[in-house]
């Protein structure tokens, strides 16, 4: 169900970012070539390309012109060299993606896949034992913030026991293939998504718990309840279908936010992603990396948003078929 | 919707325990000079004591006392958590009523700007502006006001909206109320507990991005921070130091925003009636 | 096959069921009528196990006992031999699945079918109902109410159930759809047993044949519908019909008085009833078969209230009253029709004692009248046709209408003024002293024959004579006495003996009509009957006579 509404939404978000990272260099006092580039950057060209990059950011023209070749240089695909990558920003950024992406994924799928299943079950047997234990438990995992959870499972898991490597996606220098790489990335996954996902369970879990609350009160379930069905089908097929429906809206709204979310975690466990890579460059004062990856997050979350918006309308056949 | 805060604190004993948490951590944040026995920053040449008589929690690797900072950092996380949410939620309530009472082209433009702001994950902007701009305690608070409002003025426009179609509000209006008067004596007070919410929801949030940016390295360095320390304790964590570096300020943190979160839990059980009875404990 | 006994269901605040007994044999179809908040949907659901609320007594379903089985027992028998098709709302069929795959669903459950042979069976159901096949993976907030209602109904009979419930099977319909869904119905309850909850009198005689009537949790009528329903034997179940609009009757609308209040001691119709004595404030009365009708009424029933048996008067040589049998039942109104010089008013005078009969008797709640006290006035009280005449030219109205209490020396002066203007209210008079010390030169006719009616109340008669009392008004007068009769009816369980040569003016205000000619009661029964089909030759002259309003429109 694309929409005018969403489409121009997306614009106006594209262009606020696009804004702050073309404002942000050239309003600092100084050079702006070296804003744009970084001091040490600055330090390695010659003279010949600095007034290349001068000509090309129209550095010496009024605004509007900077602006526009700002942009032209943006479509060209270029966002920058990254003098301590020593490689062309995009690159650097792309090469980054997949590992964040693996983490966002899995992290993402586990969890709401496990929060939906314990808040069916929580919702169905509210006010039990059962439903406090897992509400009071899941609540207080909710309050640790993600890299300190990352931590004690990096200090226990990782250093203490030494079961679980301390560091990056894979062994490095190993030269696995096949099913030993497999394995090797899911060795190294397993901390981090751990970590994330006892964080973000309890979010779908409650979400989901809440709905069934509701929904159980509607007069589908005694329907379902006279035609004799089973406990089992009545609490998924009946009300746990209808209680997904939030639950669903909400993970993909998630999938956008999360690739800034596992920042910490990629951080604590040196996880080769693009969070890691946005500590390192702020770290390196790497800002054409920086900037890249603003925009590359930002393109991305707005992708994830239209793909959203899309899938709403499979699943709740009123929205569907609205009269 | 009337409700009584006093009875859902009552009745609901994550709440209390709530209250008591944040309520410890004000007094240490208030009373940290007088509770502390050395200065945080004060470096000593004993690094790396374990907990000791002298030192409750030990030293870190400069030698400064970690019970101290542990104490002061409480200050930095309540400081920028309270003032984050309070400048958030004047933003909030501001924009959200301003664009429910007075609709038309000032609501679409507003509107469709507060969702694009929604839509920009805000922790990169944040560290993009930081490797620009050396953010001081202050920088940082507005920073994280500027772009924390946004999605409390949506929750408390559609509320607003709402209230704008009861019948007491027709009322007044055909008194001749201004919308001023109508804003101040009808809608903001109907407002109050949605606000409650939002603010205590955005004490969490500003605590965690704090704590978070600290951990990062972006905060200012002059400023002790739970992060902060976590991070220096991170870097050394192959040394059996951990347990008493790492842990008490993760902990505290944890507790604080634990605290928040089941305040928070109650207040919104509070507004939907029909997730009543509810009980964590 | 279906039996309760003593059912009783209650939720922590209220009781809501407090003591059912009914029985229902194969292929034997009920209909349980109720206001709302009576206890039909908590019966229905109770039926099932389906409550959620305290349940004791036993149900027995072709010799289970219900309440001992365990859940898994019963939910095999839900949706399988007893079925629900419950009360249409929003969101009674889950919005995200076809109403294909919800009706196939209870034949997965229960039979033995895989999934496509489900799905075939339940696109037969569907065809039964008049669904067409192209709206068989539509979702549920596609259809039409009329359509909605199938499909829970198709849902219900997915498994051939043996007991199929239905809980207000088409008030959410509008008249076109509710006489379709009607009429399957009718067809589907051929061979099986039906328990139809309605609060719809209409419904409920087409679809069943048998009718027990609840009232706040409790059985107070049970009986055959045609039987029922043409002469209820309930004071609430008579109330409920007269309530009840439809194209039949001609009496207006009375309603109940007072609301359904169940924290109520003794019988729960009480409050209400016009009837009741000092047990009835104490004591439950028991669900009893009283002359072929099961009735929950300390009184049996109805009481008669007064009856004549043979009565007979001769003026000389003239038969003036000739054999009379008429009866009349508590708070009822009882039409005595026929033209001038047919005896009506002799018969009125014997009743009153005004007159000696030549033979017969008569009864006042089956005990014989033989000298008319002061007793028997309270009781039974008349006005007459002319209220010039009746009224004193020498007393003013209070004191006109304070006079039976003088002459029965009841309470002190004041209590009789106040009992006075009470009434006076009641007939919709002024209370102010200038209209209080008018003569009844002064006043209107209308106004006249209120303070006659007045004076009649004061004493609380139970029985009101009215011997036309309308003949000297207009119509528009004529049409707000008449209210106000109805009006003391309802309020007040007035009965009625109410004399008229105009058969049009009886249907309005009557429950049952007796036709007069010559000094007998030619013909008499419930009104409807004596106006749609009047079976003497004299009735049916008197019926087309009638004052009436059609005609034909003559075409320019």
């Amino acid at each position: 169900m694309f929409s005018i509404r969403n489409l121009a939404l997306y614009l106006i978000a594209m262009f606020i970012i696009l804004t702050l990272n073309f404002l942000l260099p050239r309003m600092m006092p100084g050079d702006p070539l070296m804003a744009i580039y970084g001091e040490e950057a600055l330090v390695q060209m010659t003279p010949a390309l600095k007034a290349e990059l001068v000509e090309r950011f129209a550095l010496d023209q009024p605004w509007w012109q900077q602006f526009a070749a700002y942009l032209s240089t943006l479509f060209t695909g270029d966002l920058g060299y990254s003098y301590y990558y020593n490689a062309p920003a995009l690159e650097v950024i792309l090469g980054r993606l997949p590992w964040t992406l693996l983490l966002v994924g899995t992290t993402l799928i586990i969890s709401t896949f496990g929060g939906i299943i314990l808040g069916i079950e929580s919702g169905w047997r509210r006010s039990s034992l059962q439903d406090k234990s897992l509400l009071t438990g899941l609540m207080v995992l909710g309050g640790f913030p993600d890299f300190f959870l990352g931590i004690l499972l990096l200090i226990g898991f990782g250093v203490t026991w030494a079961i679980f490597p301390l560091a990056g996606a894979i062994t490095p220098y190993s030269g696995f293939t096949g099913a030993a790489l497999v394995l090797d990335v899911l060795h190294h996954l397993f901390l981090p998504v751990t970590a994330l996902i006892l964080c973000h369970v309890g979010a779908s879990y409650l979400l989901t718990r809440n709905t069934m609350v509701t929904v159980l009160k509607e007069p589908y379930m005694l329907t379902a309840r006279a035609k004799g069905l089973s406990n089992l089908v009545m609490r998924y097929r009946h009300a746990g279908r209808n209680a997904l429906l939030p639950v669903i809206t909400r993970t993909g709204i998630q999938l956008g936010r999360m690739i800034t979310g596992v920042l910490f975690v990629e951080i604590v466990f040196a996880y080769p992603g693009l969070g890691y890579l946005t500590y390192e460059a702020l770290l390196a004062r790497d800002y054409p990396v920086l900037q890249g990856v603003l925009l590359i997050v930002a393109v991305f979350v707005l992708i994830a948003n239209f793909l959203v918006d899309l899938s709403y309308s499979k699943i709740d056949p009123r929205i569907r078929y609205a009269h | 919707m009337h409700i009584n805060l006093r009875e859902e604190v009552k009745q609901h004993n994550s709440a209390k325990f709530g209250i008591a948490i944040l309520l410890l951590m004000l007094t240490i944040a208030l009373f940290a000079p007088l509770l502390a026995s050395y200065s945080p920053n004060m470096q000593t040449p004993f690094a790396f004591e374990p907990p000791s008589f002298s030192h409750w929690l030990g030293t870190n690797h400069v030698g400064q006392d970690i019970l101290s900072q542990l104490l002061y950092g409480a200050r930095t996380s309540l400081l920028v958590g309270f003032s984050v949410a309070l400048l958030a939620t004047i933003l909030s309530a501001t924009i959200g009523a301003s664009t429910a009472l007075i609709g038309g082209l000032y609501d679409r433009i507003t509107m469709r700007i507060v969702d694009a702001f929604i839509i920009i994950p805000i922790i990169v902007i944040i560290i993009l502006v930081a490797a620009y701009v050396k953010p001081s305690l202050w920088v940082l608070i507005l920073l994280l006001s500027l772009l924390g409002w946004q999605g409390g003025a949506r929750i408390i426009r559609a509320q607003a909206l709402s209230l704008k179609e009861m019948g007491h509000i027709s009322a007044a209006q055909s008194f001749g109320a201004s919308n001023v008067y109508l804003t101040f004596r009808h809608i903001l007070p109907d407002l109050g507990p949605i606000l409650l919410v939002e603010f205590i929801y955005g004490i969490r949030r500003a605590i965690f991005m704090e704590a978070g940016l600290a951990f990062l390295g972006i905060a200012d360095p002059t400023t002790i921070s739970w992060g902060m320390m976590m991070r220096e304790a991170l870097d050394f964590c192959y040394l059996d130091v951990w347990q008493w570096w790492l842990l008490p300020p993760g902990i505290a943190l944890s507790l604080t925003i634990l605290s928040v979160t089941f305040i928070g839990h109650t207040l919104e059980g509070a507004l939907d009636p029909r997730l009543e009875s509810e009980a964590i404990a | 096959m279906l039996k309760l006994e003593n059912l009783k269901v209650s939720y922590a605040w209220e009781e809501i069921l407090n003591g059912i007994d009914l029985e229902v044999k194969d292929g034997e179809s009920l209909a349980i009528i109720g206001e709302s908040g009576a206890g039909k949907t908590t019966l229905a659901l109770s039926l099932m196990r389906l409550v959620n609320g305290n349940v004791k007594g036993k149900i027995f379903f072709n010799g289970l006992e219900l309440l001992s089985l365990s859940e898994e027992a019963m939910r095999g028998l839900r949706g399988n031999q007893i079925a629900l098709a419950p009360q249409n709302a929003n969101n009674t069929l889950n919005p995200v699945y076809t109403i294909l795959d919800q009706v196939a669903e209870p034949v997965l459950e229960h039979q033995s079918k895989n999934r496509r042979e489900a799905r075939e069976q339940a696109s037969g159901l569907l065809s039964d109902l008049g669904i067409p096949k192209s709206r068989f993976s539509a979702y549920p907030h596609q259809l039409s109410g009329g359509e909605q209602q199938r499909v829970l109904i198709a849902m219900a009979l997915a498994n051939q159930p043996k007991l199929l419930i239905l809980d207000e099977p088409v008030s959410s319909l509008d008249a076109p759809a509710r006489a379709e869904v009607i009429e399957l119905l009718k067809a589907i309850s051929q061979d099986r047993s039906l328990i139809v909850m309605t609060h719809d009198i209409s419904t409920a005689a087409k679809l069943a044949d048998n009718i027990a009537i609840i009232y706040s949790g409790r059985i107070v009528e049970l009986g055959l519908m045609g039987e029922v329903l043409s002469r209820p034997r309930h004071p609430y179940t008579r109330g409920l019909i007269r309530s009840y609009p439809d194209m039949s009757t001609g009496k207006d609308l009375q309603g109940i008085k007072g609301v359904m209040n169940r924290s109520v001691s003794g019988c729960p119709f009480h409050p209400r009833c016009t009837q009741a004595i000092e047990i009835c404030r104490e004591k439950i009365p028991p669900l009893m078969l009283i002359q072929g009708r099961y009735i929950a009424c300390h009184r049996g029933g109805i009481i008669p209230l007064l009856s004549t048996k043979n009565l007979t008067k001769h003026f000389g040589s003239l038969l003036a009253v000739d054999s009379v049998n008429i009866t009349i039942e508590g708070a009822e109104t009882l039409a005595l029709v026929g033209e001038s010089g047919s005896g009506k008013t002799t018969l009125a005078k014997l009743i009153m004692g005004l007159a000696k009969p030549t033979e017969g008797e008569v009864y006042l709640e089956d005990s014989r009248v033989n000298n008319r006290g002061k007793d028997f006035y309270h009781q039974v009280q008349m006005i007459f046709q002319n209220p010039g005449e009746s009224l004193s030219h020498r007393l003013s109205a209070l004191e006109l209408v304070r006079e039976p209490l003088d002459i029965q020396e009841i309470g002190t002066k004041e209590e009789r003024n106040s009992k006075a203007r009470q009434v006076l209210r009641e007939v919709e008079l002024p209370e102010t002293e200038a209209f209080l010390s008018k003569y009844p030169h002064q006043l209107s006719g209308g106004e006249m024959q209120r303070v006659a009616i007045a004076r009649a109340l004061v004493l609380d008669p139970r029985l009101l004579i009215a011997d036309e009392p309308t003949a000297f008004l207009d119509s528009s007068l004529q049409a707000k006495i008449l209210k106000l009769l109805l009006n003391l009816q309802e309020q007040r369980g007035l009965s009625l003996l109410f004399i008229t040569h105009d058969i049009a003016v009886a249907r309005k205000i009557s429950d049952r009509i007796a036709v007069m000619k010559d000094g007998r009661i030619v013909e008499q029964g419930p009104a409807k009957s004596i106006i749609t089909t009047p079976v003497h030759a004299y009735a049916r002259k008197l019926s087309q006579a009638a004052s009436s309003l059609s005609f034909e429109v003559k075409e320019p």
